[in-house]
């Protein structure tokens, strides 16, 4: 595994908005799925898959996005950038 | 010449799972295996991880170490399994729960992680491992069996969600192959179920590699959601 990069909120923001389609990248907090996102189900799949293997390669950490604990949460971290970016800041952060 | 593929196998300590790492580094692919013990392959395409393949953590750290050394993982077989021969009033409740850890959980486990570098790289084939012992509803084999019936019901429903992506999800349902896992069982039990099959013999490690290069062929690619035994049985 390459050495890891420091954890920072841009950097991980970076990285989420740049495994989202073109046309997804437009204001402040972009919406990635449920109303209004960029993705549905299949295209959900596909940039969490992308996006895991991204932050193992920056980070150096083998995260599993879809844990337990987003899917009980009542407001899913996977709704827009800012939410997945602290979520997964959490995940680094543990 | 065809390109080496990247085989990861479930279970290559001993039986069909060694059997089956053996004939793929034989036709020159690259075999990530592993088993709960050390290597008991030693071949210089032959990577080995020891594992719980019930524990996610080692799962996922596994299938990342396989994408990163390797790039991709054109082939998953999930043959990893256990079994216990009883009664289904005599079955502890903690062998039911490993039973199923290790059968269906860890199945689940691998198919997922693995399908997330399959689907990153448009294509991939998945064969999970069920039994004669479910369509034939063995006696004594209560837990086993159920356990591969749910391994064939997430086989079929995995497909159907990764239809699109260019990843076959697949089972192959082996007859008693002589291995450990059959050791024990008497003679005449064996005899009875062999009774059962169309073709009365026990199977052989090459029936079943047969099943899984069918699977894995590029032929193959519009072949997804099924489950095929071996021996004549029917589901």
């Amino acid at each position: 595994m390459p050495p890891a990069q420091p954890v920072s909120s841009d950097s991980i923001r970076r990285l989420i908005v740049d495994l989202l389609p073109d046309t997804a990248r437009t204001g402040d907090n972009p919406v990635i799925f449920g109303a209004g996102g960029a993705l549905d189900s299949l295209g959900l799949v596909n940039f969490l898959a992308d996006l895991e293997y991204r932050l193992s390669e920056v980070y150096g950490r083998d995260l599993v996005l879809a844990s337990e604990r987003a899917m009980s949460r009542s407001r899913s971290p996977f709704r827009d950038v800012d939410t997945l970016t602290a979520y997964i800041l959490e995940l680094l952060g543990e | 010449m065809k390109a080496a593929r990247v085989v990861l196998i479930t279970g290559t300590s001993r039986g069909i799972g060694r059997g089956l790492a053996e004939h793929f580094l034989d036709a020159g692919d690259t075999v990530c295996g592993c088993s709960r013990s050390p290597a008991s392959l030693a071949h210089p395409c032959y990577e080995h991880f020891e594992l719980e393949i019930a524990d996610e953590k080692a799962v996922v750290a596994m299938v990342r170490e396989v994408v990163r050394r390797h790039g991709r993982i054109d082939a998953l077989l999930n043959n990893a399994g256990i079994a216990a021969m009883n009664h289904a009033l005599l079955t502890p409740a903690s062998v039911a729960q490993q039973i199923m850890a290790t059968n269906f959980h860890g199945t689940f486990l691998f198919c997922r992680e693995a399908a997330k570098a399959m689907v990153r790289a448009k294509g991939g084939r998945i064969v999970n491992f069920t039994t004669v012992a479910t369509p034939l509803r063995l006696e004594g084999e209560a837990l086993y069996a159920a356990s591969k019936a749910a391994v064939e019901s997430f086989t079929q429903v995995l497909a159907r969600e990764l239809g699109a992506t260019g990843v076959t999800v697949n089972a192959v349902g082996p007859t008693p192959v002589p291995t450990d896992l059959i050791k024990n069982v008497p003679a005449a039990k064996m005899e009875a179920l062999l009774g059962r099959q169309a073709i009365r013999r026990l199977g052989t490690v090459a029936d079943v590699v047969n099943v899984v290069e069918f699977f894995l062929s590029p032929c193959s690619e519009f072949v997804t959601g099924q489950v095929l035994y071996l021996g004549g049985v029917n589901g």
